[in-house]
């Protein structure tokens, strides 16, 4: 092993390099991508299409339940995607009943609605007439199921403790009265609504998940269970595209395309110096290199 | 009495009785076995969070062990007592909607939260970038698969080569969808076969017990 | 919606076939637990590899650490927990430090009290109550990003010889993986969906695979009548395969029945 290590010269290095230039390199070139985008041109998959006709079987005055089920870390990767979507639904005239599924979710609403201001003050779409925030609900299966089956049982004020009476939330009886569920995720409650809202009502669900879990929400999209799926920055990107609305979306899809490209040079790296030194020391079933 | 609720059985009673109340009402709606479900999750729901009290007290209690006793870094017990303390006042009596709270929540907590996520792509890149290696044909094949699909998420390729769309969703939805079918299929066999095993009281350990204890 | 072959009165559409399949399941569970005949079970390195992970942290002197999870008591949880009563089993008898994070989401708090009971009855079972440490059960956050990095303090300082990471961990469980890593633990890990067991894989020095976990109870404990009803799991699984063959064939002769007939 020893005599094989002193062998290895250039190639070892690149088998072993230290992982900590991985971090550097990403790092360094994300940093700069996202500083200065040269606004690179972007394919749009056909998922990113299917979601936008998804979101245009919606009419106006449909009742969409908007779940916010991310923290803030995940919003800065969902964002194109939730200001995108959240800007079909105000051109459309769908009123939405807003709920987060985290603690963190009470600093989203000024914020994401500050960055739609001027599609609210376009469309005069108004809070308690056209939106209402129900808040914080807990991300777990009894309180999903809860809400799901009795609505107003579980919700009687808003997120500011001012009463839903009179709004037109009093057409929900159970979550069958939606007419979609518009879901953003990072995991925390979408298998609940699933459980509970789409099989037990048959309530249509769209998903904007965060990247590291879409291929679990693949199967479900398959499956039927849900019946559009926005995949992570690069869905929303593309969406702010097909609406023809940029956003911070396209602004990082230079980082990411470079992102990719350097991760995949460092696997041609460590391939290349993988196969150079186990064949110079004629062991490569015995190395052992991760 | 007490001791009686503390009791397997009677656990394991509740356990059952709650099971059912939400099990059959899914498959036979009937309108107060529908209503008696609805208000044993709402009594569910307020039960869990309520739980925060024990969880804060607990955090509390053992930091004021750490500083009672000095012990080796209690003095980051204090400043982690102390932001408890800011936060939870903040919200109390400012509300959660005032400047303090929010200002707390948006410039300090999520940035620092924000940072934790954003590690993880480094992380995963170096994970990835050191398994991805050929070293068996197999191995190779993986590779293979995984540049395609690496290819593919960088948003420049799909608007120069767009045919490596259908290649990377013929990857992920033949070969990735059937292992992630395979997962859900196994996963969920697998639970309920721990369920039954939890009803009839041989798995016992989310309930505190260890074998043999009653 | 695919339409149902077949409709009862009082009964919700589409579920008949799904309860006749759940109650099947109990059926031959209750009936193979009873028979207690141990059926052959192939090794899980994993868990087998626990005893070995613990024993070399008590060589060495250093604590296990050992983590059931993020989650409210979802089935992730209860396998977690599962396998925190048999980590905290040998760490009690072999008289080895055992750290047991808690927290990660607001759906923990309640799992937290399960946990302390569970460890705190495993050290009274070995007749060593007084080793049994709650601060070394520390409750670190109910947030999921101030719960990692309070994980990865106590990996840094404490420096565990092994950590055990099961139950439902996201996407922290790649930071906790690598660091464990770092700090040279034999880090024994379990996957609780597809991506994240992909990313796992990389970071772990063992690995609990799809059913794995959920089984864990049953096979650690060695109670016949528990590992028996593994058994079923096998049963569903070729109903499953028959059932995707049988689908195939019939959807490619232009039938939708097996289609129909599953949505009855």
């Amino acid at each position: 092993m020893n005599r094989m290590s002193d062998e290895g010269g250039i190639y070892k290095k690149m088998a072993t390099y230290d992982k900590r230039w991985v971090y550097l390199a990403l790092f360094a070139i994300v940093l700069y991508s996202l500083i200065r985008p040269i606004g690179m041109p972007i394919g749009i998959s056909a998922q990113t299409k299917a979601y936008k006709t998804e979101l245009d079987t919606l009419q106006e005055g449909d009742l969409v339940f908007s779940t916010w089920n991310m923290e803030f870390s995940g919003y800065m990767e969902l964002k194109p995607g939730v200001l995108a979507t959240h800007k079909i639904f105000i051109e459309k005239g769908v009123k939405l009943c807003i709920a987060f599924g985290h603690f963190e979710g009470v600093a989203l609403p000024p914020e994401i609605f500050k960055q739609l201001k001027k599609w609210t003050d376009d469309y005069d779409y108004t809070e308690g007439e056209d939106y209402v925030i129900i808040g914080y609900v807990f991300p777990n299966e009894a309180a999903v199921a809860a809400l799901a089956q009795d609505f107003h049982a579980n919700v009687r004020v808003d997120w500011k403790g001012q009463s839903i009476e009179g709004t037109f939330l009093d057409e929900i009886q159970n979550a069958g009265d939606f007419d979609m569920i518009s879901d953003y995720t990072t995991g925390l409650a979408t298998t609940n609504l699933i459980n509970h809202v789409v099989l037990q009502y048959g309530v249509p669900m769209v998903v904007n998940s965060i990247g590291v879990s879409v291929p679990g929400h693949l199967a479900n999209l398959d499956a039927g269970l849900i019946t559009a799926l926005l995949a992570s920055t690069r869905g929303g990107a593309e969406l702010e595209f097909l609406i023809n609305s940029p956003g911070p979306g396209l602004k990082s899809m230079d980082a990411f395309t470079f992102g990719h490209y350097s991760l995949i040079i460092f696997i041609i790296i460590g391939n290349i110096g993988h196969y150079g030194w186990t064949r110079r020391s004629g062991a490569r079933e015995r190395t052992g290199i991760r | 009495m007490s001791s009686f609720f503390k009791s397997r059985s009677a656990q394991i009673t509740v356990l059952i009785v709650s099971f059912l109340l939400v099990f059959v009402p899914y498959f036979i709606p009937w309108g107060p076995l529908d209503w008696l479900s609805g208000k044993l999750m709402t009594i569910a729901a307020v039960t869990n969070a309520f739980t925060i009290v024990i969880a804060v007290y607990s955090q509390f209690r053992r930091s004021g062990r750490f500083i009672n006793e000095r012990r080796k870094g209690w003095v980051y017990h204090i400043y982690l007592l102390a932001l408890m303390a800011i936060m939870t006042l903040s919200g109390f009596i400012f509300g959660q909607h005032a400047g303090a709270y929010e200002w707390l929540l948006l410039a300090v907590v999520t940035p620092l939260s924000s940072v934790i996520y954003g590690i993880l792509a480094f992380y995963m890149s170096s994970a990835g970038a050191r398994a991805f290696r050929a070293r068996s044909p197999q191995s190779a094949l993986l590779l293979i698969a995984g540049f395609v699909v690496l290819m593919y998420q960088a948003p420049l390729t799909g608007a120069f080569f767009p045919g490596i769309e259908g290649a990377a969703t013929y990857l992920t939805d033949t070969f990735g969808m059937s292992v992630s079918r395979m997962f859900s299929i196994s996963v969920s066999i697998g639970a309920i076969v721990l369920g039954v095993r939890m009803l009839t009281g041989k798995e016992v350990a989310f309930l505190g017990f260890g074998e043999g204890d009653e | 919606m695919t339409n149902a072959l077949f409709t009862l009165p009082g009964f919700a559409e589409g579920r008949l076939i799904g309860l006749l399949l759940l109650i099947l399941i109990f059926v031959l569970a209750i009936n193979f637990m009873g028979s207690a005949k141990v059926p052959y079970i192939r090794r899980v390195p994993a868990l087998d590899a626990i005893e070995d992970a613990v024993g070399r942290s008590t060589e060495m002197g250093k604590p296990v650490v050992c983590s059931y999870g993020c989650g409210g008591f979802d089935y992730w949880t209860i396998a977690g927990l599962s396998i925190l009563g048999y980590v905290a089993k040998i760490c009690a008898e072999t008289d080895t430090r055992l750290i047991v994070p808690t927290g990660g989401s607001a759906s923990s708090y309640i799992v937290r009290e399960a946990a302390v009971d569970l460890v705190r009855n495993a050290y009274t079972a070995a007749g060593r109550p007084e080793a049994f440490n709650e601060d070394d059960m520390p409750f670190l956050s109910g947030e999921q990003y101030a719960y990692t990095p309070g994980y990865v303090g106590i990996l840094v300082r404490e420096r565990p010889g092994t950590m055990v990471m099961t139950g439902s961990h996201w996407s922290e469980a790649m930071n906790l993986a690598e660091m464990a890593n770092a700090v040279g633990a034999v880090t024994i890990t379990a996957g609780c969906y597809t991506s994240n067991m992909a990313a796992l894989a990389c970071a772990s020095d063992y690995i609990m695979l799809g059913e794995e976990q959920p089984a864990a109870g049953a096979y650690l404990s060695r109670d016949p009548a528990q590992m028996a009803s593994i058994r079923v799991q096998d049963i569903y699984k070729f109903i499953a395969i028959g059932t995707i063959l049988v689908g195939l064939i019939a959807v490619n002769l232009g039938s939708d029945i097996i289609n129909r007939l599953l949505a009855t």
